[in-house]
């Protein structure tokens, strides 16, 4: 069987060897990079779908935190107002029971002192009228009788018992 | 796609088998016609029969017929890897894969930018037919690089790529490239306009065929040395080339493999070079802009 020289050169070798190179390099282009790029492009978009529900879940629960923080906010300047009132009403409420009292008291010790004055004055009143009686007692007596140191001291301890008698 | 299945397991045997079926169908024709002869020899491909063609005909050679091979064996190898391919991914076969794909890309596209990213299987393809062929020779059988014709015919077809990227602005910028930077420099720019596919392809012939040579001398040279020195022994022994163990296959090493992947390589990144360094983008891109711009006009 014959050899080829070691430099020879054909035309159709040539030509079978460059399609050769070409058939092998669409074997390439279909059987290994179409598929693995395939595969390659799913799991990337899968990926990319993944990281997309992530941000998602992500983005809900920060608004979810908001409006849970937004409520929050608003109970408690609610609770604030709520207890800002009570207090308001409580102080209100507080002065106006003590004005009460102040009034009452007042109002007593007024009643008191007006009731103390008419006493006060029934008392003048009362002596006044002891002293008139006495007086007319003592007066009448004086008129009754002459006037001897005897009968006097006698008559002024009659008066003066009198009056022990009256006034008690 | 289920892979642990029965069906799944034998699609794969079947495929790794028919993976190597080819290389073993290449050593038993090696095996079955080739000539024994125990002179050194160094020949070109042996010629199975010659098909009758113009222009010499066409000889069916061991080159040709190993390379067929090779495409065989990639194409199957090619349906092993992607066989069981998955969104998900994972799995060790798939990760290879992957790998190849993104390094022959990231390597297309930092040699030769962004928009040859379509260049990435042809890359690959010249890569893995330059260096099965090379590696071929491992096995015993004639690597196809080592005949200059195979070799030619990819140069060829980068030298077509090259024109083809070349004349992307149309003839008349193509003619001037010749003309620049003088006038006078023009014979020169055709030389080396063809010189670029005549030395991609005695590159790689060469580096081959004379580490097959070189293999095959020192073969020689060990198998005589060892008859003159240990020829005194009785009997078989003496006929035995003792140091023939060793050398040679470090020199394998060498040559069959380290030199093979060297020069697959070094196509690969001459193709992607030469190609990228022919096409003038910026031009190109202008031309486009201006196209686009009249298409736009003449609509309106």
């Amino acid at each position: 069987m014959q050899s080829l020289d070691v430099i020879s050169i054909n035309l159709w070798q040539i030509l079978i060897s460059l399609c050769n190179l070409l058939i092998l390099y669409l074997i390439l282009k279909h059987f290994l990079y179409k598929p693995v790029q395939r595969a390659m492009a799913q799991r990337k978009a899968a990926l990319e779908a993944q990281y997309a529900a992530a941000e998602e879940a992500e983005r809900t629960a920060g608004e979810t935190r908001r409006q849970w923080e937004d409520k929050m906010a608003a109970a408690q300047s609610e609770a604030d107002q709520i207890l800002q009132t009570a207090q308001a009403r409580a102080q209100r409420r507080g002065s106006q029971i003590e004005a009460e009292a102040k009034e009452r008291a007042e109002s007593m010790v007024r009643q008191a002192q007006a009731q103390a004055e008419l006493e006060q004055k029934k008392a003048q009143a009362g002596i006044r009228h002891e002293i008139v009686d006495v007086s007319a007692l003592l007066a009448g007596k004086l008129l009754r009788r002459e006037i001897k140191p005897e009968d006097h001291r006698e008559l002024i301890d009659s008066v003066i018992s009198e009056i022990g008698e009256s006034d008690g | 796609m289920k892979t642990n299945t029965r069906g799944f397991r034998v699609a794969d045997g079947l495929l790794l088998l028919l993976v190597l079926l080819p290389l073993v169908c290449g050593m038993v024709l090696k095996v079955l016609f080739t000539p024994a002869s125990s002179d050194i020899e160094i020949a070109g491909a042996l010629i199975y029969f010659t098909i009758p063609l113009p222009y010499g005909g066409l000889p069916i050679t061991e080159s040709q017929v190993n390379s067929w091979l090779v495409i065989l064996s990639v194409f199957w190898l090619c349906l092993y890897l992607c066989h069981g391919i998955t969104a998900q991914g994972g799995t060790k076969r798939q990760l290879l894969c992957e790998w190849i794909v993104e390094k022959t890309q990231d390597m297309v596209t930092s040699n030769m930018g962004q928009t040859f990213l379509g260049f990435a299987p042809f890359v690959a393809a010249v890569m893995a037919l330059s260096a099965f062929s090379s590696l071929l020779s491992l096995l015993g059988l004639y690597p196809p690089t080592s005949d200059l014709n195979i070799v030619a015919g990819w140069a060829l077809l980068v030298f077509f790529l090259i024109t083809h990227y070349k004349l992307k602005c149309g003839p008349m910028h193509y003619l001037k490239s010749f003309a620049e930077p003088a006038p006078l420099l023009m014979p020169l720019n055709v030389i080396s306009e063809f010189a670029t596919p005549v030395s991609m392809a005695f590159r790689h012939y060469g580096n081959v065929l004379s580490g097959s040579v070189i293999s095959v001398l020192v073969a020689a040279g060990l198998a005589g040395l060892s008859r003159l020195l240990l020829g005194w022994l009785p009997g078989v022994l003496g006929e035995i080339p003792f140091l023939q163990i060793g050398l040679p296959a470090i020199l394998s090493v060498y040559f069959d493999v380290f030199s093979g992947m060297l020069q697959a390589f070094i196509f690969a990144m001459l193709t992607m070079l030469y190609i990228a360094g022919g096409f003038p983008a910026e031009l190109y891109a202008k031309r486009q802009e201006k196209k686009a711009a009249r298409r736009t006009k003449s609509n309106a």
